[in-house]
């Protein structure tokens, strides 16, 4: 029939990736005169020859008649989709031209740019940033997370997410579905269910990973951080921690027993909706089954103004189980020693000081930006030589920019560069952010596709697919394993990878060849892999050969050195987050919108909303343009229980409206009993591809049934720490659409802050307050500070300006820190413990202990 | 003799509906046509006494198919394998078999030129398997959750004859007679 004879002459089997989620599966491409003929799943690559819909549908991606194949110069007004065809390498130099033009007259900071979920090389991006001199990139890693690995690297050194799951007894997967969003992972946790591991799934939903587990704790959405505050208070006063490890290993132990009283279960329970048995029984199973382990979900970085405290007593949770780092348990993998990662060809240390400063949010959010990341930087490198990614870790906050391109302040933004990413979709507040799009004065994007962000764009270059590119996976460039794939076809038409992407523009705009010594994907990543020392010549035969690189799990890393934090113990007590004016134990916020915290506001909008939540097949808004996937899905549904649909007189299939502070959206009603009568389930992403720009002012009903309609991202709402907005457990009113209602056209005004009955800007972002205020840090020094030497507040060391020796108040010598070598705080001198006595380095000359005289030496000396 | 059956381990699937998509790109299918759609009565209960089931589905190759014996030009016919299939060269489309089959897993595509309408359906991917002995059909190697287990029910060492002895299977509309070959393992565990 249609069987494509993979064994005909000519035909060549690549082994290439998929890249429409995180999960990177191998495909094997069939590649005949320079294009595939057909894919299948790799069996023996990690997904073992499974391929989700998305995976399968590569080929219809690869020659989709809506892909653009050219680069694109507009032509027209922005936003009336005319467009000239352009070669490839004069829109870069026209992009090049424009972007130095404005850092000549405002400063490189005044360009910044938008990056996608983990499909492009993006420490490219950020090296090209940091040559070109801005510290505005950002991604919307906030709400995947980068929260979650700061705060817990932060208390314990890294963040403990590879698992050993095979000799754990308890697994958590706390607001995750598995089920839709990691196909590979869920076949492992099925395996491990079947043999006897107990799993307990904590999520607002029923969801697919729910309908397969033990226990299922439905809370009420976003009230995670309640819930983990009290597990953690009952693991503590029922005494279920782990003494050894933590009299041993943990700082802070009295102040966080001491601390924690305040959270119990019922405190916890009608925040939760839970029962404060339920609470204390699934922290009992968690507690007494160890090794046990908790799963990252996403809803930890999607909970807004209480959600770092959640992350924090999480973590809490794992170290005073005695779960970190062991068999079974949360395993710290560290950076890689193997190979070298992305941290090192970021080019961070190009980055002027004065430059950082800049960085949008980064006096706001400490923790995800400059000042947080730099403290965690140092440590890791006095402690392992290398740091986590800087993309990613380290980057502006995504929402204040688009903020500031709309009130210029702290300073005009004006220009975006928009990768792999549609914001009005993926972003919080999308009609503010549609706004930003529309107005910032010069914008590039780099897609697949033509989305409302290409539409704004004055250039859109064409960027090419998995199957044209080669791919590397190191989980964000933070643990220690690799993953590799090799390009099946070249590039086809004039599409480019955002390496070359990058690559070009940075020597446009004046960087050297010498700052960009890799021509291609192959060559960089030949570059990562070969510390590794395999006997390859080039990447693609290590693909070939090897592919992957996965070192011997070690655990108890911690016992080497201690733990990568700065009193190298597991800081119950955080002194980083102390020092950046975070309380340095996890405490409540009340949320600015909840059900039970804003009873006023829940007279309007009684109905608790939740989004955010991943759902087969689509991949946040991507694929909504894939006739093959979409058929699945062609219509936006939102789950609504039937006792609260027959309370507002809706039917299956209704097309409804959902409306909060912010605005509405309108989706179709599907009646399940997949979650609590007082809450709906709207999915994320939505947007319509196929109707092209039919509403100038709304393209492609990006606004319509876009959940992100009903999100805020003001200050207020955001985790001060990281700056993640929130998504789960919003108030909103829910009521049919009327045949009238339906041919409205969307409602375009936006406000800034978010909620303000009024359109426009009501607030300079300057002016506006975080969720809570920062707690001054000033520690005063416990000893007398000699003369000469200089306090210093983030160390808690008092330091001699001029050498950077650390005074020790015990003994009263200086010390060298990086060389161990002690001084003496008089002379300067250096002990010598060959000879017991004091030696200048400059002159040789040794001294005496007591009276600090030079010792003449005497005869027969060597 | 080899005779060719799949096992459905409903323990394993969450309704992703990977094999459907996956099916029809690799067999590169008109619109209207799914060999294999996942059913789903969707969540059943009152919350949260809840639970959710998914049914994957395909053609049963049945031991005594109702398709092929009332097919007029002998298209529609069966291998010595079990393997149910259409030899489109033969098929004039008239669907006396589409309306024969007690599970309508076949019929013809309407999205394509008149003189290509014939019959389609699952044929385990007779043409997979043809062209490389050893391999399962696709919609097996896709399913991530290695819910699909595909095999020789002839040979007491294969993965199926080991799971439809020792495992509680279940086949659909046992009772019409048409012994049909594809076993399900039903779910019955959940959350309490």
């Amino acid at each position: 029939m249609t069987e494509v004879d993979i064994h005909a002459p000519g035909v060549e089997v690549r082994k290439s990736a998929c890249y429409f989620c995180h999960q990177n599966c191998g495909v094997l491409a069939y590649v005949k005169d320079g294009d595939v003929i057909k894919i299948e799943g790799d069996p023996e690559y990690t997904n073992a020859g499974g391929l989700c819909c998305r995976g399968n549908i590569a080929l219809k991606h690869l020659h989709h008649p809506a892909r653009i194949n050219h680069a694109l110069k507009r032509v027209g007004e922005k936003g009336e989709n005319k467009w000239e065809k352009i070669p490839w390498d004069q829109a870069i130099s026209e992009i090049a031209e424009r972007l130095n033009k404005i850092r000549e007259e405002s400063g490189a900071e005044a360009v910044a740019t938008a990056g996608g979920t983990l499909r492009t090389e993006d420490w490219s991006r950020r090296r090209f940033m940091n040559l070109f001199g801005s510290p505005n990139s950002f991604h919307n890693a906030l709400l995947c997370w980068i929260p979650t690995f700061m705060i817990e690297t932060a208390i314990s050194g890294w963040s403990p997410f590879e698992t050993d799951l095979a000799s754990s007894k308890c697994l958590v997967l706390w607001g995750m579905n598995p089920g839709a969003s990691s196909m590979p992972g869920m076949k492992g946790y099925t395996d491990l269910m079947m043999s006897g591991l107990k799993i307990i799934v904590i999520d607002p939903r029923y969801s697919e990973t729910a309908s397969k587990a033990d226990i299922w704790l439905p809370l009420r959405p976003g009230s995670d951080t309640a819930l983990s505050l009290a597990m953690l208070n009952t693991i503590i006063y029922e005494g279920l921690y782990d003494q050894e490890f933590v009299q041993n290993w943990c700082v802070g132990w009295d102040e966080l027993v001491e601390h924690m009283a305040q959270y119990t279960p019922e405190w916890a329970a009608p925040l939760t909706w839970l029962d404060p048995e339920q609470i204390r029984e699934a922290a009992r199973m968690y507690a007494k089954n160890t090794p046990s382990n908790i799963q990252w979900g996403c809803t930890w970085d999607q909970i807004g103004a209480n959600g770092g405290a959640g992350t924090q007593a999480r973590a809490l949770m794992r170290a005073i189980t005695g779960n970190l780092d062991r068999p079974g348990g949360d395993t710290m993998p560290g950076p890689s020693f193997g190979y070298v990662t992305d941290e090192e060809i970021e080019a961070n240390d190009r980055l002027p000081e004065e430059q950082k400063a800049k960085q949008i949010g980064s006096n706001k959010y400490k923790l995800t930006s400059w000042p947080g990341y730099q403290i965690i930087a140092d440590t890791a490198k006095a402690t392992w030589g290398k740091a986590p990614t800087a993309e990613w870790m380290c980057e502006a906050h995504g929402p204040s920019v688009f903020k500031a391109i709309l009130t210029g302040d702290p300073y005009q933004v004006r220009a975006l560069i928009v990768s792999a990413t549609n914001p009005v979709n993926s972003y919080g507040d999308s009609k503010m952010t549609l706004a930003a799009l529309k107005k910032v004065e010069f914008m590039v994007t780099c897609d697949y596709w033509m989305t409302p962000a290409a539409l704004y764009s004055d250039y859109v270059m064409p960027i090419a697919n998995a199957l044209e590119r080669p791919t590397i996976h190191t989980n964000y460039g933070v643990t220690d394993s690799i993953l590799c794939s090799e390009r099946a076809i070249q590039p086809l038409y004039d599409r480019h990878t955002d390496f070359t992407f990058w690559r070009d523009l940075g020597l446009a705009t004046g960087q050297s060849e010498e700052d960009w010594p890799w021509k291609t994907e192959e060559e960089v990543f030949y570059y990562i892999i070969s510390p590794l020392g395999y006997p390859v010549e080039n990447y693609d035969q290590f693909v070939e050969t090897y592919r992957m690189y996965f070192p011997p799990q070690r655990f108890y890393k911690y016992g080497d050195a201690g733990f990568c934090t700065p009193s190298r113990r597991c800081e119950l007590k955080s002194s980083i987050l102390e020092r950046l004016g975070y309380p340095a134990l996890p405490t409540y916020t009340p949320s600015p919108e909840s059900a039970v915290e804003n009873p006023e506001l829940a007279k309007e909008y009684p109905i608790t909303l939740t989004t955010g939540g991943g759902f087969m097949p689509f991949h946040h808004s991507e694929q909504f343009n894939i006739k093959s996937l979409r058929y699945l899905y062609p219509d936006p549904y939102f789950t609504i229980n039937p006792k609260l649909a027959d309370k507002l007189g809706i039917e299956q299939g209704d097309w409804c409206w959902i409306e909060t502070q912010r605005g509405r959206i309108r989706q179709r009603a599907d009646i399940e009993s997949l979650c609590d009568p007082r809450v709906v389930f709207v999915p994320r992403g939505w947007w319509f591809p196929e109707r092209g720009v039919d509403d100038p002012e709304a393209p492609f009903g990006c606004l319509e049934s876009n959940t992100n309609v009903l999100t805020c991202v003001d200050d207020n709402y955001c985790d001060p720490l990281g700056g993640s907005w929130m998504n789960r457990g919003l108030l909103c009113k829910v009521y049919k659409c009327t045949e009238l209602d339906m041919k409205l056209r969307q409602d375009t005004s936006w406000s800034i802050p978010g909620n303000a009955k009024e359109p426009g800007i009501h607030e300079m972002p300057s002016d506006a307050k975080l969720a809570f205020d920062p707690i001054p840090y000033d520690p005063k020094p416990t000893f007398e500070v000699p003369d000469g030497l200089v306090w210093d507040k983030n160390r808690l060391k008092a330091v001699q300006p001029e050498t950077g020796f650390v005074y020790d108040p015990d003994s009263g010598w200086l010390i060298d820190e990086a060389t161990s070598v002690y001084y003496d705080l008089v002379t300067g001198y250096a002990y010598d413990p060959t000879q017991g006595n004091l030696v200048d380095v400059n002159t040789g000359k040794h001294y005496d202990m007591e009276t600090r005289q030079e010792i003449v030496s005497g005869e027969g000396e060597e | 003799m080899t005779r060719n059956v799949m096992v459905i381990d409903l323990r394993r699937c969450v309704g992703c509906q990977s094999c459907t998509v996956a099916c029809r790109t690799w067999n590169d299918l008109p619109m209207d046509i799914i060999y294999n759609p996942v059913l789903t009565e969707g969540v059943q209960g009152d919350w949260p006494n809840v639970h959710r089931n998914w049914l994957p589905t395909l053609c049963m190759h049945c031991e005594n198919p109702e398709c092929v014996p009332c097919c007029p030009t002998g298209a529609s016919q069966q291998d010595e394998d079990g393997t149910v299939w259409v030899d489109h060269t033969k098929c004039m489309g008239c669907k006396v078999c589409v309306n024969a089959c007690p599970y309508g897993m076949r019929d013809v595509s309407h999205m394509v030129p008149r003189f290509d309408q014939y019959v389609r359906k699952c044929t385990f991917c007779r043409d997979r398997r043809q062209n490389e002995p050893g391999k399962d059909p696709y919609c097996v190697q896709t399913c991530h959750q290695k819910a699909r287990i595909f095999g020789d029910i002839e040979d007491p060492n294969s993965e199926v004859s080991k799971l439809i002895n020792s495992v509680e299977t279940f086949r659909l509309f046992e009772e019409l007679g048409t012994n049909p070959q594809i076993y399900y393992i039903p779910f019955l565990g959940g959350h309490r």
